[in-house]
């Protein structure tokens, strides 16, 4: 009853996945010590978990925090090679999931963290300066397109969670529970080009939505189509432009292009 | 450069005391291995402080996740990222596990046992020539603590792992607590793991603690290096020689000092083994 590799394996993850028995005859002597894999599977992914969520955590206490991430675990096995992404889905899984979903402030709390996790750590990059705007002439700038740094990321939240976050990290009693929005808000997240320390704003409804436009190649002309709809249309260029400051200011941008040139 | 002396693992609480003002805070530490999925397509602190180390000291990369003995694709992506980050940390060495962490594009990340087949060692040691290729680097296999055997093996766990390296051509890491755990927990001689394992291909060492729970030992990372893994260490030195060795600690991490502290009882073992005299 001799089993090829690749039916050994199949067998042994459906062990530690859904405690299948199908491999206990493969193993020598009944496999006595198997439950040392058993117990390390869960264990380790809801360490890594924990380590990523403290707002999460504090927001749930540890009996309901350790429940949601076991459910989380099974629901999405992680398909990468770093344990850095375990959390990616939990956001999402969290809006989404029948139980969890009824407190959308757990969602607001993780998209938040996970923002924060992805700016700490992002890839590197070489930042455009204020003098490189001021070398695009004139006539470009209708066709400008804009490339961010790795580390700039945003999430769009129903719930102001930052100071009860702020709470977690320090390890002090929060003042109140997350304040839900009258509106969605969206956040922006980035690392410090020079200190390297995770920077977060919210950010008005009109810049959002230029940044989500500019992220996906849409041009200054449209960006300022789009800040036009929120303040006067004489006003929006002009806007549009304060935007772009700011965001070279901050270290939001990489590279500045229109029609195959460079600046 | 050939690597030389004994190293610890490096982690991101004690950068500061290792890039601190203290400049002889590392005495003793002669190199750093990092945890290669760490730097893999990341920026930030945790790059920027590496490679501050990096300036400093020599270092070698150790992966946990390449899944060498998976029946699942070698990760070309994953391969990539690895390329990159040797081109740019240039480590002495670079290893990672004999083992697989999944199948079916799923990671259980865990360091999986194999069995100890032919048709696993030939899986093996093909892959690990590709990933010689890839790189453009020898590569070393290190044996990992495992709590089953299969009713499948064909073979010792060190004719395993001398048969892989030989026919791959690559090296071999050396886990002395490894071999302590695996041989208490499977009643196998680790005296006859180190006499089998082939002496030219062991380039470096590693020791930890572990968790012991009277009847099985788990591989924990969180302890000191207990005595009688040691113990078995200079039994490593007198076969091997002088090998590169350091100290892993992945939990319940102490002080950096503490560290090096340990790892200068390593050194004692080693120079007293090997009646050197020391520097």
């Amino acid at each position: 009853m001799s089993a090829s590799l690749a039916d050994l394996q199949s067998m042994f993850q459906d062990r530690l996945l859904r405690a299948d028995d199908a491999i206990d005859p493969h193993l020598a002597n009944g496999g006595p010590f198997m439950k040392a894999y058993d117990h390390a599977y869960r264990a380790r992914l809801i360490e890594i978990l924990t380590e990523d969520f403290e707002g999460l955590h504090l927001l749930l206490g540890d009996e309901q925090f350790f429940k949601m991430l076991g459910e989380y675990v099974d629901a999405h096995p992680s398909t990468t090679r770093s344990v850095r992404w375990l959390g990616r889905y939990l956001p999402d899984w969290l809006k989404n999931s029948e139980n969890w979903g009824k407190h959308p402030e757990l969602a607001s709390m993780a998209a938040f963290e996970w923002m924060l996790g992805l700016a700490f750590d992002a890839a590197d990059a070489r930042l455009v300066g204020v003098e490189t705007m001021t070398r695009v002439p004139p006539e470009a700038w209708p066709m400008l397109t804009f490339t961010f740094h790795p580390s700039l990321h945003t999430a769009t939240l129903d719930f102001d969670v930052s100071a009860f976050y702020r709470a977690a990290k320090a390890g002090v009693d929060p003042d109140g529970p997350p304040i839900p929005y009258d509106a969605t808000v969206t956040w922006a997240a980035w690392r410090h080009p020079e200190d390297l320390i995770v920077m977060y704003r919210f950010m008005e409804k009109d810049e959002a939505m230029a940044l989500d436009a500019a992220q996906k190649g849409i041009t200054f002309d449209g960006i300022c189509e789009i800040v036009a709809g929120h303040t006067d249309a004489d006003e929006a260029a002009v806007r549009a432009a304060g935007l772009m400051k700011g965001w070279v200011d901050s270290g939001w941008l990489i590279g500045i292009d229109a029609e195959g040139m460079s600046w | 450069m050939t690597l030389q002396g004994f190293g610890l693992g490096l982690r991101p609480q004690h950068f500061p005391e290792i890039l601190g003002d203290d400049p002889n805070a590392a005495d003793g530490v002669d190199w750093f291995e990092i945890i290669s999925e760490n730097f893999i397509g990341v920026g930030g602190p945790p790059l920027h402080n590496m490679m501050a180390v990096r300036e400093r000291f020599p270092m070698v990369m150790h992966g946990v996740s390449l899944s060498i003995g998976s029946t699942d694709p070698l990760d070309g992506n994953y391969l990539k990222g690895l390329k990159e980050l040797a081109d740019l940390v240039e480590p002495e060495l670079i290893s990672d596990h004999l083992c697989w962490t999944g199948v079916h594009g799923l990671n259980m990340h865990d360091l999986l046992p194999l069995p100890l087949t032919e048709e696993s060692a030939e899986h093996v040691a093909t892959r690990v020539m590709r990933v010689q290729d890839v790189l453009g680097r020898r590569f070393m296999l290190e044996n990992t603590s495992t709590y089953v055997t299969f009713e499948e093996d064909e073979m010792t766990e060190w004719e395993f792992l001398s048969e892989i390296c030989r026919r791959a051509d690559c090296d071999i890491l050396l886990d002395v607590n490894n071999i302590y755990v695996s041989g208490f927990n499977h009643g196998f001689s680790m005296e006859a793991y180190l006499d089998g394992v082939p002496t030219d291909r062991v380039k470096q060492i590693h020791l930890a603690g572990h968790e012991h729970n009277g009847d099985y030992i788990v591989d924990t990372h969180d302890e000191p290096v207990p005595d009688y893994v040691l113990d078995l260490y200079a039994k490593a030195v007198k076969r091997f020689g002088h090998v590169p060795t350091m100290i892993e600690r992945d939990a319940n991490i102490p002080p950096f000092a503490e560290l090096v502290r340990e790892l200068k009882g390593v050194r004692l073992i080693a120079e007293r083994e090997l009646d050197m005299v020391p520097a």
